[in-house]
């Protein structure tokens, strides 16, 4: 006998994933789900803005690692609060480990969540972790490649950054064909290239990130009375 | 390895679907082409979690779903060539909105009463 059934097979993690998006909406906090290869800059990337984005944002951090406590100790004097989830062993964070982060901060303090994914451009992006936009980091020293290695992340990420633009000098990157495979994916996605070394692109990355806490607190705003009023 | 937490949701799921005092003989689960999961190790994991389970012997049926989009500025669908080029055939933009590709679904259950 045949039984057919649809079923999503991610459906727990999607179910979780929206009671995080409410629970994060009904505190009015945004929240950045930033995904990038080990090393990437990820966390130098935050470490640079986070002083700069505060004390006019009150930013918490959730910092996924397989093992170590090591980014969250580099970022705990850098932000409002900073939880780490150690995935012990498993290549991304999934909604429900996210949520126990969530419950590890003060959601009412804070303007704006920042996940800090598990390295991996692949299976991250498979997880909706309640997060409101997704970032994916490429860094010069991968190669100019990896776009067109890693579509699903430029077809599903709201900001792309190219970090490590301080070596474009001394690596062998060819930014022409970067730029080619990224367009060829999606014309519409907004590209900052940034470099912790140079300082260069990090006031372009805190603008977009001040805007879109302002753009989210509207939204979530409207969702939150509409569900109150129905 | 990304397919162990996807095989072990699937192995779930397919417990939650089973009418009771049935035995499964075969799964049949969708997986999007952009969700990169190897078959081969899904395979093996299957075969790895479901021996000596009450889902033991059963076998997984793995189809791939090809990456389908929806032109941005035209709504034309079509499916790309390559994945990593979305220009559209019709006005050249490259505005793709994913309709199929991603996702991974479990379809249906061969089972037989016991
Ligand atoms: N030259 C250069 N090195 C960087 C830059 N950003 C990060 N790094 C270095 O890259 C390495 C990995 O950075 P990290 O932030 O730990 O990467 P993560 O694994 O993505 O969090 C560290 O040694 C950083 O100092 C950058 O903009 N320029
Ligand atoms: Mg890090
Ligand atoms: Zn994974
Ligand atoms: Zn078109």
């Amino acid at each position: 006998m045949e039984i057919k059934v649809v079923a999503n097979v991610l459906k727990l993690n999607d179910e979780v994933a929206a009671l995080n998006r409410r629970a994060l909406a009904e505190a009015g906090v945004a929240c950045l789900n930033i995904m990038g290869s080990p090393g990437c800059g990820k966390t130098a990337l935050l470490e640079a803005t986070l002083p700069r984005l505060r004390p006019a944002l009150k930013i918490g951090v959730i910092a996924g690692d397989i093992a170590t406590t090591r980014d969250a100790e580099r970022l705990a004097h850098l932000c409002d609060g900073v939880t780490q989830i150690n995935t012990g062993g498993s290549c991304h964070l999934d909604a429900n480990q996210v949520r126990q982060g969530l419950a590890n901060l003060d959601l009412h303090a804070l303007d704006l969540v920042i996940i800090e994914n598990v390295g991996n451009l692949i299976c991250p992006v498979t997880f909706d972790l309640g997060q409101g936009a997704k970032m994916g980091l490429f860094s010069v020293p991968e190669g100019a490649d990896k776009p067109a290695k890693h579509p699903r992340i430029v077809l599903e990420a709201d900001l792309l950054v190219l970090t490590k633009t301080d070596l474009l000098p001394h690596v062998p990157f060819d930014k022409t064909i970067f730029d080619a495979d990224l367009r060829s994916l999606r014309d519409d996605v907004t590209l900052i290239e940034t470099s912790v070394v140079s300082g260069a692109g990090l006031d372009a990355w805190c603008q977009w990130v001040r805007r879109f806490v302002d753009e989210r607190k509207g939204v979530q705003a409207r969702q939150v009375s509409q569900s109150r009023t129905e | 390895m990304h397919e162990a937490a996807i095989t072990q949701a699937l192995i779930e799921q397919v417990r939650a679907a089973m009418p009771p005092g049935a035995r499964l003989q075969r799964c049949a689960v969708q997986v999007g082409e952009l969700e990169h999961l190897d078959p081969y190790v899904m395979q093996t994991i299957w075969q790895a979690s479901t021996a000596n389970t009450d889902l033991r012997g059963a076998e997984l049926v793995i189809e791939r779903v090809a990456l389908r989009v929806r032109c941005g500025a035209c709504a034309r669908e079509f499916t790309p060539a390559d994945r990593s080029i979305m220009l559209c055939p019709s006005c050249g933009s490259v505005k793709p909105q994913l309709l199929s590709g991603t996702g991974i679904i479990l379809r249906s259950l061969e089972v037989e009463r016991t």
